[in-house]
């Protein structure tokens, strides 16, 4: 049952009133793949999902599903299944009717029913929950429940608007997890949106990143984590995400506060232009000569590795380390990028220039 | 005495104070019931005696009258019982889909539409009275139940449209949106979805709807005539310009209250709030 989907999305716009806020979403989803969305509230991400669901109306540009336009289908003429934020369990139904609603929706034979029924939910785990109403289950059963009315009617394209936002840490680390595995098992094309960079960067084949209505980057999470295409992007990924200085490209070298690293950059910035250098933390490392002058504030200790938080030409920066012999607070030291570590964005519009 | 015992003492007198209040409110709100209820077994000498005698020997007498014989008021709770039905019926029909749409379907005019249909329960009846006489004076409506009833609808169909609103509003988003993903379509989002979810509130506004067209008077009395005659323009007759028969009145009265007070009791089971609970966790509004 490999019924996957692929997706396109061309030029999407949308506007609430006077506001924009989808300013052209461009986008390509191939079938089978595991894909985030992922950026901060109000960046158009949820908005962007409920546009494939057909739950939003488009204000312009095309959706596709398999080279079908279905830009204006009505929701269910799209053979796609959803799992909201809140789940959106029927609470007068058991669990049972719950799962089995898609199908007796398209008039499935009863026994066809009962069968996909509980295949759905032994899938999810929650054979045993069938005569149960949504309000006797817990958070994660739910979630389960939820699940299953999604994937027992085997649509091509599933979506996931913050599935696991309402769960406890330590289930959300399991249930994303079974997540991944179902959707492998499935083969299905989904499309997970979230918040998390941890959780998109676990989790996805690949990722695009909103801000403010627009696309930053799409790219598998090793190209956004290695290659930000922005500092907006740089300063969202990672965590704790990569520190971002202010500073100056001298002679292809690049000076910071009062030090010069000792570098040659071939970038597209002129001599002089002010840039924004990123390092990610776990990029730095302590020095003997040469590097940065910082003074260590505080260190966050988490046993098999440390956050030392610096201040570096007067701006905070982060420095994550394997070591065990720690910096004390207010200890002077020289830090120093790894080489070819250092990420330069333009300082006037955040794009990047090298490397 | 130590503090959490003065604590409890303090708990426990704010608790007989609010018992007193509450007695005293149920005692001002049912003397009038009582006080019917007992008339209603005396006998008509027994009404007017001076001071007000409280123990005397019942009389089956005066439902007897009210029941049976010329003064009977059996054909009144009947055409009542016609009147009130199709109104409420005809009121929910159209109420609940109006209210379904003025909750969640995008429309134009749909402030306006509100307003307007707000706006009618803003008049007092007294000065629709005589509009709605001429009007059903020329297309032949006086006197009939088809003319009575549309003129019910008039008043019952905004205040029903008004509460189911409130109802509907209350169930989230998100349910609908995920019947629609599953390919229910509007009207099945609406039968197997909404309307299991909003039973309470049909239920509350149908009995509203019911016994404000029950205890319907004034529109009744002038609209109404030898056809169309509820039981409250009967009861009217048994205070004349000589007299009024206070015990006929009240055994009347009972008869009339009893099939209200049967249908406040039947129907209380369904009054249940929060069968929404446990459906949805945590906010997700947009």
């Amino acid at each position: 049952m490999s019924r996957s989907a692929s997706v396109r999305i061309e030029g999407a716009v949308k506007r609430h009133g006077k506001t924009t806020v989808l300013h052209g979403i461009d986008l390509e989803v191939k079938p089978g793949e595991f894909f985030a969305f992922l950026g901060p509230s109000g960046s158009g991400k949820t908005t962007t999902l409920r546009l494939l669901a057909g739950l939003e109306t488009l204000d312009g540009g095309r959706v596709l599903l398999d080279d079908t336009d279905v830009s204006h289908a009505e929701p269910g003429a799209r053979d796609v299944a959803m799992v909201f934020q809140s789940y959106a369990l029927y609470p007068h139904m058991t669990v049972r009717e719950n799962i089995a609603f898609p199908l007796k929706m398209i008039r499935e034979p009863a026994s066809a029913i009962e069968q996909a029924v509980s295949d759905a939910a032994a899938r999810v785990g929650i054979g045993h929950l069938l005569d149960r109403r949504p309000g006797q289950l817990s958070g994660g059963q739910q979630q389960r429940c939820a699940l299953a009315r999604a994937i027992v009617r085997k649509p091509r394209l599933f979506l996931l608007d913050e599935p696991l936002s309402n769960l406890d840490a330590k289930l959300r680390l399991e249930t994303r997890a079974e997540l991944r595995r179902l959707q492998r098992s499935l083969g299905v094309t989904a499309i997970y949106v979230t918040h998390d960079q941890e959780e998109a960067m676990t989790i996805a084949d690949r990722i695009a990143i909103f801000m403010d209505g627009r696309l930053a980057q799409v790219g598998t999470p090793h190209e956004i984590f290695d290659q930000p295409a922005t500092a907006q992007v740089a300063a969202f990924i990672g965590s704790p995400p990569m520190n971002l200085f202010p500073a100056r490209l001298e002679d292809g070298r690049l000076r910071l506060g009062n030090d010069v690293l000792d570098y040659l950059f071939a970038s597209h910035a002129n001599p002089g232009q002010p840039v924004l250098a990123g390092i990610r933390p776990g990029d730095l490392e302590p020095c003997t000569e040469g590097g940065l002058a910082a003074e260590v504030e505080f260190v966050e200790d988490f046993g098999d590795s440390a956050i030392v938080n610096l201040s570096i030409a007067g701006q905070p920066a982060k420095m994550r380390t394997q070591r065990r012999d720690l910096p004390a607070e207010g200890t002077r030291l020289r830090v120093s990028p790894r080489l070819g570590s250092v990420h330069l964005f333009s300082e006037h519009d955040g794009g990047r220039l090298a490397p | 005495m130590t503090a959490a015992n003065r604590h409890k003492t303090g708990a426990a007198a704010r608790r007989l104070l609010m018992l007193i209040a509450a007695a005293c409110l149920v005692l001002i709100w049912a003397f009038p019931v009582v006080w019917g209820l007992l008339t209603s077994f005396k006998t008509e000498r027994d009404v007017l005696a001076w001071p007000p005698v409280l123990f005397f020997t019942p009389t089956l007498d005066n439902y007897r009258a009210v029941l049976e014989g010329s003064r009977s008021i059996l054909p009144n709770l009947w055409s009542s019982l016609i009147v009130t039905s199709s109104a409420t019926v005809v009121t929910m029909l159209f109420a609940v889909p109006a209210a379904y749409a003025m909750a969640r379907l995008k429309m134009r005019f749909k402030r306006t539409t509100g307003f307007y249909v707000l706006a009618t329960q803003m008049l007092p009846p007294v000065g629709l009275i005589i509009p709605y006489y001429i009007v059903l004076q020329k297309i032949g409506g006086l006197d009939s139940y088809a003319g009575i009833t549309t003129i019910y609808l008039t008043f019952s169909l905004p205040f029903a449209i008004w509460l189911m609103i409130t109802y509907f509003e209350d169930i989230p988003f998100e349910m609908e949106e995920a019947a629609l993903l599953d390919r229910a379509g509007r009207l099945r989002t609406l039968w197997y979805v909404i309307l299991p979810q909003a039973r309470g509130g049909i239920a509350v506004t149908t009995i509203f709807v019911f016994l404000n067209a029950w205890n319907e008077f004034l529109f009744a009395v002038v609209l109404g005539g030898n056809t169309v005659r509820p039981v409250t323009v009967a009861m009217y007759n048994f205070i004349s310009v000589e007299q009024t028969q206070w015990a006929l009145l009240s055994a009347a009265a009972m008869l009339a209250m009893a099939p209200v007070i049967l249908i406040g009791l039947a129907a209380q089971r369904h009054i249940v709030k929060g069968l929404t609970v446990g459906a949805v966790k945590g906010g997700g509004r947009r």
